[in-house]
Order: C-alpha cells, then structure tokens, then sequence
C-alpha cells in the first residue's frame, strides 16, 4: 500500500509537470504580446513600459527558461504575478478557489443524495410508475442544456420573484442553492440512471438470490450486497465529476457572476493574462490526478477483490 | 486543447445566455424616450446608497486608472485641477486659474488653498508633484504616466536616471508651476486625468499594494474599506469635500463578470438590486419601449468613434482613392437600421459629435452616403480592380462579427472585391496591425482621454505615433495604419502652439479635412452610441457624464 502510494505520488508529479510544460509551450506561441497594449484597449503600451514589463515577467527570455522559473518558484508556493493588475496570482486565485469549492460541495452532495436516492428508489420499485416519471424527467435533464436552465432559475427566482438577489455574494450559503443544482441538475439525472441501472444489475445476481434464499431479511440484502456492490461505478462517476467541478464551472459562474475559478480562466483567455490561465490549469490538472488516486484507493475499500499494487 | 475547448464553451454560453435573455422578454416596439430631463432641478436631499454594477477595474489607485470603470472609481476619490462636462467643456476644479507662457513652455496654476484629503493631510502643491512624479516614476511602469511627458524630466523619471521631477517646482503653497520640455498650447486639458490626481504622503510609492487597494484621496467620496477584489466596492461621502459636497451617503459598487456584465447590470436594474445599468445589445429596443416613458433611458453619442484603420503604407489600400473608393461603398445607414437597431449612428467624421465645438459633420464627405458610381471611378482610378483581395481583420469577442459581414458584402457587391475576413483575438489582432507586414484593413475604435480633437488626431493619425522600431520595423505607437503627411503634423504642431481655443479649434478643423476628408486615412463607421437605464423614480440629477459614468456626485434622493 504504501509502495503503490509512493508510485501513484510519484506518477502525478510527472503527469503535473508534463501538463504545465504542454500549457506553458502553447500559450508562448499564441500570437499576440500580452502586455503590448492596456488591458482590453487598442491603446499601445508605450516601449520602454513594455519593456520593463518583459523584465519583470520574464518574457524577454527563452520559453524553456520561463518555465524553470516557473516551477522552481511554484514548488515555493509562488505562482507568480497577474499580467494587468500586477497582484499575486495566489492571492488572486485564492478566495475564487473557496468560491468554486462552496460551489462544487453543494453540487456533488445533490449529485450524491438527490441523484443516487432518486436512482435506488427506482430500482426497487422497477417498473412502477416512479420508475416511469424518474425515467421520463431524468432523460429530459440530460438533454438541457446548462445556461438554459440556469436563466431560467436566474430570470424566475431572482429577477421575477426576487426572492434571492441577481448578483449573490458566495459568502451567503442560502445564495449556493441555485448555482448549484443549475451545476448539479444534469448530473443528478446521470447518477440517478447509473444508480439505477448497476443497481437492477446487481439485483438479479447469484449472490443476491442466494442471500435471500438463505433466509437473510431484505433490508442486510439490500444495504450489505446490492448497495454496496452497486455503488462502484457510481463513486467513479461522482468522484471525476467532483474533479471537473472544482476546475471551475464556466458556465454556471459567468451566469450567476460567481466568483469562481472557471470565470476567472474565462476572463484570462481573453486577455491574455497567462499567469492565471497557467495557474487555474495547474490547478484543475492537480486536482484531477488526486481525485484520481482518491477514486482508486475508495475501490479497493468497497471491493476487497481490488488489490493496489 | 484545453484553451480552445474552454473558449468555444464560453463563446457559446455567452451568445446562449444573450439568446435566451433576449426571448425572456416580450417583444415591442421602440419609441422614442430621450433623455430625462424634469428631474434635473429638483431640490437637493441628503442620504441614500445608489447602487451599480461594473467590472473589475485594472487599478483605482490614480498612478494606473485606465479604463471607464477605473476611472469612475477613481474619479469620485479624487479631485484634480480641472473637470469636464459632458460636452468636453473644461473647467476649473481644484485649480483657481491656468495660465501660460507665450510660447506655452511653462504653465503657472493657482491652486484653491486650504483644502485637505479625507485623512486631513493638505491638499497642495506638494501633493499633486508628489502624485505626478509617482506615476512617472520608473517602477510605477504606468501604462497612463505617458501622459505626463511632455513635462521636462519626465524621460529621466521614466529611465531610472532621476526620482524628483525637474519641470515642477512650486514657489508657494498654491502656486504649481510645470515646465514642459515639449510645448503645449492645451496642456491643461490633460489634467483633467486622474493620472494627475494630487495623493497625499501616505500613498508611499506606485508599488504600494495598501494604498494601491484603498486609495486615500481628496474626491467627493471617500472609501469603506479596501477594494474587495472581484466582488465590491464601496465609496462614502467625503464630508471634508473642498467643494460641492455630495448628497449619496454611500456607492455599492459590486463588480461583475465582464463576459456579461451587460447582461447582470440590467437584471440587476430589472430586480432592483441597481440604481445604473448597461444593456446587452440584443434587448435594447425592449428596454427603449420598456423605460423610455419612465423618463428612465438615456441614449447619447458618447466620446468615441468606429472606424476602420486601413494600412496606408502598403498593400491594396496604399493609395487614398483605393481608401475612399471602399468608404464610398459602403452603406452606413443600411448597417445602423440593419445590425445597430438605430442605437448607433452614421459617423460623418473622426471626431465625435460629443466634442461639440470640433465636431465638423460631412468632414468624411465618403461616409455620409453611399455612393457607388463614385466608389467605382475611384477604385479603377486606384487599380482596385474587381477580384482584388482584401483583408479585413478584426477582434472576436465584441460583438463584431455582423456589422463585418455587412462591410464585406457591401464592398463584394459594388466593388467586386475578394474580401477576406478573418477574426482573431484582441491582443492578436493589435500585434498584426503593428508587424510591417500588415495590410488591407482592420476593426477599430477610439475615445479620447481628454476633450481635445489633438486626442484623436495626434495619436491615429501623427508620423511621431508611428513609433517603428528600427530592428524589427514593427509600429510600436497608435497610429497603426502608418499615416504620414507633412502637411497635417505641421498643422498639428501649429495647433498645440496656438493659445486661442476657438483659432485652435479651427486648425484642428482643418487638419481633421485634410486626413479624413482628403486623404481618407481612416474610415469612419459609427459613432459611439451609448444606452443606459437609471432609477430617475429614486433619483434626482442622474446623468452620464464625459467617461459614461453616473453623475454620482450630483445625484440625491428624491
């Protein structure tokens, strides 16, 4: 176990590096200087600006310098500057990373509770007309399409009935409810049909019959074989769609304003502004190959045939 | 691949939250609304929070404040020596006269005595030098201290090679005295940016990251707090104001997204959450039909005009005729019915309608009407033969792409040209304009920073603005499309030595003919239409003012 956690360690700071090198070389030949002119103007920098702004960044110099210098200061902690205000790209990224964690909690624990609850309940009662109506309105969600129901959420709850405020504070927990089952809402439907469909899986299986032909009551059948044998894929899911909800969720932030990471990546593309294009990436990078081994050491605790070497 | 995934998802987010924002609304017909005016002499009351929305600014301490946003907070925390009204008339602020020389080398102004910032530090001499020379400073690298250099020392600031600026001196407490290395007839108009704010001793220097989040200065308010990055600003009225108090307690400024802001401002208006808001483009006529009775719209031309900035110094567009021939042909009023709902207007000139006294309407005699007999002459006059190729560049992301469509259509249709589109991002675009490969020609706009036409003309259109670097031939200045004209820098240098406004304004007039009208050296387009929705119900003396901000200091309740 802790030879294959020194490995798996080992693999994700490859997989980091290699990732920050790939996104440092493309973002060095986009086309386009970008501190040549005032953020979002056509206004020229003036040369000797540029140039001191070349200095202070670096970008005078070879790409594969840059990088050194970027990962040596990043295992310090340092990520370095912003391009148009000059702040330190921690600092900036920071209370955008709590936003973006309220924001993905809430979501997953209604992924999790909503979704796998509506999915068992399914199961059990296969072919009743629940199954039909979580059948029906499950399919309908997965086919909407995010910004449309958020606008809707936003347009009925905030701008029509004003129960909350258009423009929320991430600090107010009741104002997470709607940006978060707009995130949640298509994914709730997946769990919900995954749940369901390993479930009736495991259901039918030989063990289950024989568990009950033993004479074992229903309910240590149901939670000690079929859920937790179900719930495998399940986890998976839930743990790599955690992954993406921490990147950031463009969508979802940009219509509810939410400070988060994903609106943050959004606005730095466009202006160019690569220390936080790097920084949300190495960041939505680290999370993903944690999440990973998370995932995979959470399998071999649900199923003891699963061995990690 | 990750980048262009992610760029393609929020391209489609946002143009589907437009969309769907758009049908939300019921449909109606625009009429017209106009400007409020009944509550303009309403009798002023104390107290009150007005609230807007903006997005984040890239600075609000003086040293860096660059755009529209910046400048409202800034411009409420800070008072210079002179303001503008909303018809680019300057008046004094802080100042009590401004006064130079001869030959303008050295202007002398008078500076209202006894006045104090918000800590209670003096407002004096030395604190508008001690402001200015930290914007100049080298380490400041300001992307706004340029300008202050025409003032002496400023090269030597800018270098390293000094800390204290050699052109200021003040004999006395109020009297602040500016030496200019490069003479300068209209000087005091500049100071009306707050790059010339006054900032007392504890600003310390531009790197200052306290003062930088909570700037102390000498405005009408004052802040409540640092700068909560990304999320809020909130301003208070400053009662040690040295001149017309203001009658707000309190701006909540929240800052919002820039992919769409427009969007959030006006739900936020919608729901009552703002007091101001901007308007996403698609809902305008809505909005028009929706608030104009409400005396609660306003739609002005604002300082700024769309043009487009062909390449003069080579490539198809090299001679003025193949320039005016593609002006001639294209149908302006077609594209403002057409894609602008009217909400933007034919633009007759470069400089803006907004600067009343300048403003020569027909000076582009090409952009008035389409004329395609007219184009056609000139273009086989210039060789602009039917099949020739012609590159049209422009910025994805604004909002473009219609009106571009209907430009290169228009010149297909008359002139038979191969117009090649292509669209690329912002800071991508501007690097292409600058290479000395550049050619055909490009999406731009301008507005001006302080309310003379010498800020359009001199740096669009000046030989000196080309600035090409002599290793790479690359322009490094604004005038991309590399003008030059002996005659019009000579008129231009003419003008910023002549001390009469009006004589001054005139020569401005005609270097403006000779090239726009003449030598078609820009296109001009559109101008700069401006809507916003404002609570006038809650609201007295709300308007817009030069930087298309809320008149916060003169709003009061109702």
């Amino acid at each position: 176990m802790g030879r294959y956690l020194l490995r798996r360690i080992g693999q994700m700071v490859v997989v980091l590096l290699g990732a920050t090198l790939i996104l440092f070389a493309c973002l060095f030949v986009i086309p386009g200087d970008p501190v040549g002119s005032l953020a979002g103007s056509e206004r020229s920098r003036d040369p000797a600006v540029v140039e001191a702004l070349h200095k202070r960044y670096g970008l005078d110099k070879p790409l594969i310098v840059q990088y050194g210098t970027y990962v040596g200061k990043l295992v310090q902690g340092d990520m370095g500057e912003d391009y148009t205000q000059r702040r330190p790209v921690a600092e900036i990224l920071g209370p955008k990373l709590v936003n973006t964690s309220k924001l993905a909690v809430a979501a997953i624990v209604f992924d999790a509770v909503i979704g796998a609850g509506v999915g068992v309940l399914a199961a059990l009662k296969r072919y009743s007309i629940w199954d039909t109506v979580v059948t029906l309105i499950t399919t309908i969600l997965v086919g909407f399409p995010t910004f449309v129901i958020g606008m809707l959420m936003l347009n009925l709850f905030a701008v029509q009935l004003k129960w909350v405020p258009v423009i929320g504070d991430p600090s107010d927990p009741a104002q997470v409810v709607l940006p978060a089952i707009t995130l949640a809402v298509i994914d709730a439907a997946l769990v919900a049909r995954l749940m369901r469909g390993t479930m009736l899986e495991v259901l039918r299986a030989d063990y289950v019959k024989t568990a009950i032909a033993k004479g074992v009551p229903r309910r240590e059948v149901l939670l000690k074989h079929v859920l937790r044998n179900s719930v495998i894929p399940v986890v998976t899911y839930i743990g790599i769609s955690f992954g993406g909800l921490l990147g950031g969720a463009i969508i979802t932030e940009t219509i509810f304003n939410w400070d988060g990471i994903g609106m943050a990546m959004s606005t730095a593309i466009q202006q160019q502004n690569n220390p936080i294009v790097v920084g949300v990436a190495t960041w939505g990078v680290a999370i993903f190959v944690v999440l990973n081994l998370v995932v995979d050491l959470l399998y071999a605790m649900l199923d003891p045939r699963i061995r990690l070497s | 691949m990750r980048l262009t995934s992610t760029m393609r998802w929020t391209a489609v987010a946002a143009t589907a939250v437009l969309a769907v924002a758009a049908c939300s609304n019921g449909g109606g017909s625009s009429n017209d609304g106009g400007k409020p005016t009944a509550s303009d002499n309403a009798p002023t009351k104390d107290g009150g929070t007005f609230r807007l929305g903006i997005v984040e600014p890239t600075a609000i301490d003086p040293y860096n404040v660059q755009e529209s946003e910046g400048t409202l907070v800034a411009q409420n925390l800070f008072t210079g020596l002179t303001s503008v009204d909303v018809n680019g008339k300057i008046s004094n602020a802080l100042a009590e006269s401004r006064t130079s020389n001869d030959d303008c080398s050295q202007w002398t102004f008078k500076i209202k005595g006894g006045t104090t910032f918000s800590n209670g530090e003096a407002v004096d001499t030395a604190a508008f030098i001690r402001g200015w020379t930290r914007a100049a400073a080298k380490d400041a690298a300001s992307d706004v201290a340029y300008h202050l250099n025409e003032i002496d020392g400023f090269k030597e600031l800018q270098d390293g090679s000094a800390t204290a600026f050699k052109g200021l001196s003040a004999p006395d407490a109020t009297t602040l005295v500016v030496n200019l290395a490069i003479k300068d007839c209209e000087f005091d108009l500049r100071t009306f940016h707050t790059v010339f704010s006054p900032v007392p001793k504890e600003a310390g220097p531009a790197g200052n990251k306290t003062y930088n989040d909570q700037p102390i200065g000498n405005g009408p308010f004052k802040m409540e707090g640092p700068w909560q990055h990304n999320s809020k600003i909130t301003l208070v009225r400053n009662d040690k104001y040295a001149l017309a108090k203001a009658h707000l307690d309190r701006v909540e400024i929240s800052i919002l997204n820039s992919a769409n802001a427009d969007q959030l401002e006006y739900q936020g208006f919608q729901a009552g959450q703002f007091d101001w808001a901007r308007l996403p483009t698609e809902q305008l006529s809505v909005a028009k039909a929706t608030y104009g009775p409400k005396n609660e719209w306003f739609d002005w031309d604002a300082n700024g005009m769309n043009y487009l900035l062909p390449i003069t110094y080579q490539g198809p567009l090299k001679s003025k005729e193949a320039r005016l021939a593609v002006s001639y042909a294209i149908d302006r009023d077609a594209i403002v019915s057409g894609v602008f709902k009217g909400f933007r207007h034919t633009a007759t000139s470069l400089v803006p309608p907004a600067f009343k006294d300048a403003f020569q309407d027909g000076v582009c005699a090409s952009c008035v009407k389409q004329d395609k007999e007219k184009a056609k002459a000139l273009a086989a006059q210039a060789g602009l033969t039917p099949g020739t190729k012609l590159y049209f560049g422009y910025n994805t992301g604004g909002g473009h792409e219609a009106w571009v469509q209907a430009v290169a259509q228009q010149l297909k249709d008359v002139l038979g040209l191969d117009v090649q589109i292509e669209g690329i991002p912002f800071k991508e675009l501007l690097k292409k304009e600058n290479t000395n490969s550049a050619t055909g020609m490009y999406r731009a706009a301008w507005g001006a920073d302080y309310p003379t036409p010498g800020n359009f003309l001199a740096p669009l259109l000046a030989t000196s603005s080309i600035g090409e670097d002599p290793a790479t031939h690359d322009a490094t200045g604004d005038n991309r499309g590399r003008y030059s004209n002996p005659a019009f820098d000579a008129l231009l240098q003419k003008a910023t030595a002549t001390k009469d406004i009006a004589e001054r304004t005139k020569i401005y007039q005609q270097a403006e003919k000779l090239a726009i009208g003449e030598d078609q050296a820009l296109i001009p387009l559109f101008t700069r239409g401006q809507q916003r929705v404002g609570n006038t119900e809650k609201w007295a003396n709300l308007t817009y003012d030069f930087n298309e901000n809320p008149s916060l200091a003169k709003v009061s309740q109702k």
